[in-house]
């Protein structure tokens, strides 16, 4: 992979600022409200989860983005350029992959790829390396003559994230992607899309499972019923999913002192003291925030041991499922 | 570049399927089956005899041959884009840099090489009957012209109905509907008209024909002295039905083709509705200047 000839923009990851701009968009087909005044900002260089059960709208979403659906109220900013008024030409800055694979079982993988690549203007000439590079970047290359529809589910799916990327967008669209997946083509598709995040590659990636998202993004929005419940980065989303953090702190003497001086600190709540001296604690807060609970413990002279904050996973599904279960937006 | 990709990527897929390959071979089966059974069961007297076999055998194998392609050139075009909507492959091609004319335009070639592939493989037939006598080349070259244009019209009409209706066997069943309606309504209605008014029908009837291609077949086929049936006369010249046809049924495939392109792209309504909305505000603007 680190030889690729493919255009490999060598972009820092430090996010630029905002390549998306979702401003107040409405979309409903007939009597039915896909999307209701959503608002969202999607940084440029980020891997931006958009999560919702079934029905949401994530779909429609990102068919907008794609420019292949016009909303009937609102508008969509594009890297300066609004989307209806010159949707061809973000089309070419898009890599769009549906969350229906639809291939062309007769072609070969090499075929399907430089059939793309020709619909997308480039060079005959050009097409050759393009769709090695790209074959070699999915790890599809010992797949190359082979027919499309004799590949597995995994594989199609790598092809068609190829088949996104034969134009070098600069943004990509992904719905559904890691739908249907087993383990290990999942965590293939992941490290797959952080090789294409260190490329400088906007991707916006959706799917009805948080945790699947939460693995691999940088951003998450999470979306119901057309509306927008919460957006942030990961790690903010999930706290404030999580209700907080959960600490756990080691301490080699003075416990009553240190449940009393935890206690004292805003966002603390819950202190208990089990296990001679180890203490619980409930936080909700930022880093920030997390950084003078130790450093107030530390200035009241506490011999701290240890210092483990630590989000909760396994409640984190179920707090987002009581949050997308018919409840009214934030 | 664009349309290349598209048409070599349409001829790959087509030329791939067993499909085409059986339905060339059975095309060339039931020419040659029908031509020997006609030359079997017609007896040689004389030089004569032998140029009236050859003639009916070039009758029999082009109107053959005209019902096939009016037969088989809907089943090429008339899935070409709902096809590609069903195996949800069509957004991929909207979000390319193809045009809405490039991706009409090389659906319906790669549609009608296929059609033009039997007419192609039928010249071999077709020369067969030059052994006999009683055919000439013009009106080989002529007939040839009515086959063309023919799949092209039927092949064009079909991909209309792919891009106006969702389900690809709903087009199928339009194109066919509309190829039966094209070629017999104007024999019904010379029917109708004669049976209304028997002695006051031909000039007025020769019109229902104009771009019918059994009539224009017909018409390439001379018999006796005077100008074929449907001739008509335009600013003093005389068209013979088979260059009417091919010119109005040329002029009906540009507008059905560039109808196709106005549909394919997503909200074809609304992006009218918006030009009608556009031009008015032109018109204003220039008054107020």
């Amino acid at each position: 992979m680190a030889g690729l000839r493919w255009t490999c923009k060598a972009q820092s990851l430090k996010k630029k600022g905002k390549m998306i701009k979702i401003q107040h968009v409405s979309k409903s087909y007939r009597r039915v409200d896909a999307l209701k005044d959503l608002s969202l900002e999607i940084p440029q260089g980020s891997i931006y989860g958009l999560i919702g059960p079934n029905g949401a709208g994530k779909t429609t979403l990102i068919r907008i983005l794609a420019a292949l659906l016009i909303p009937n109220a609102g508008l969509v900013w594009f890297d300066g350029e609004e989307v209806s008024k010159t949707p061809a030409l973000i089309q070419r800055k898009v890599g769009y992959m549906p969350d229906f694979f639809g291939v062309y079982p007769d072609l070969t993988s090499v075929e399907y790829l430089e059939f793309y690549a020709g619909i997308h203007g480039i060079p005959r000439k050009k097409q050759a390396s393009t769709v090695n590079d790209l074959l070699e970047l999915v790890d599809l290359s010992s797949k190359r003559d082979a027919l499309v529809e004799t590949l597995s589910r995994g594989m199609k799916q790598r092809l068609c994230l190829a088949r996104a990327l034969v134009h070098d967008p600069e943004v990509l669209l992904l719905d559904e992607p890691a739908s249907g997946l087993d383990p290990r083509a999942r965590v293939e598709l992941r490290e797959l899309l952080r090789t294409l995040q260190s490329m400088g590659k906007t991707i916006i990636i959706s799917s009805h499972i948080l945790l699947e998202l939460a693995e691999m993004c940088t951003d998450i929005a999470i979306i119901q019923g057309g509306q927008l419940v919460l957006a942030g980065d990961v790690e903010q989303v999930t706290r404030r999913l999580d209700g907080g953090q959960h600490i756990e702190i080691r301490v080699l003497e003075c416990v009553p002192e240190t449940t009393e001086a935890l206690k004292e600190i805003e966002g603390i709540s819950n202190v208990t003291s089990e296990n001679g001296d180890v203490i619980q604690a409930e936080f909700i807060g930022d880093d920030r925030a997390l950084h003078r609970v130790l450093a107030t413990l530390i200035t009241k002279g506490i011999p701290v041991v240890s210092f483990a904050p630590r989000s909760s996973g396994g409640r984190l599904e179920e707090v987002f499922m009581s949050i997308t279960e018919g409840s009214s937006p934030t | 570049m664009t349309f290349a990709a598209l048409l070599t990527k349409e001829l790959r897929l087509r030329l791939r399927r067993e499909r085409t390959i059986w339905v060339l071979i059975t095309y060339l089966l039931v020419m040659t089956l029908l031509g020997f059974l006609f030359i079997s069961r017609t007896n040689i007297y004389n030089s004569n005899s032998v140029s009236t076999l050859g003639l009916g055998l070039y009758t029999l194998l082009v109107f053959v041959q005209l019902f096939l392609i009016m037969f088989i050139t809907p089943a090429f075009t008339a899935t070409s884009i709902n096809g590609e909507k069903e195996r949800q492959t069509f957004d991929l091609l909207l979000c390319s840099r193809l045009s809405a004319f490039e991706l009409v335009a090389g659906k319906l070639v790669a549609g009608l090489a296929n059609a033009l592939l039997l007419i192609a493989a039928s010249i071999p037939l077709f020369s067969v009957v030059f052994f006999f006598g009683g055919v000439g080349p013009a009106q080989v070259f002529q007939a040839m012209l009515v086959f063309v244009v023919t799949a092209i019209v039927v092949g064009t009409f079909g991909l209309f109905c792919s891009t106006l209706l969702k389900r690809p066997p709903v087009s199928i069943a339009i194109a066919y509907m509309f190829c039966v309606i094209w070629v017999f309504t104007p024999w019904l209605l010379s029917f109708l008209l004669q049976l209304s008014a028997p002695f006051n029908g031909s000039a007025q009837g020769s019109y229902i024909f104009l771009g019918n291609p059994i009539l224009a077949m017909i018409s390439t086929f001379t018999f006796g002295v005077g100008p074929p049936i449907g001739t008509v006369s335009l600013f003093g010249t005389s068209l013979a039905p088979w260059i009417t046809y091919t010119i109005i049924n040329l002029l009906l495939t540009i507008v059905l083709l560039l109808l196709s392109t106005w549909l394919v792209k997503p909200y074809p309504i609304s992006r009218l509705s918006r030009l009608m909305e556009k031009r008015p505000r032109k018109g204003k603007a220039a008054a107020t200047v």
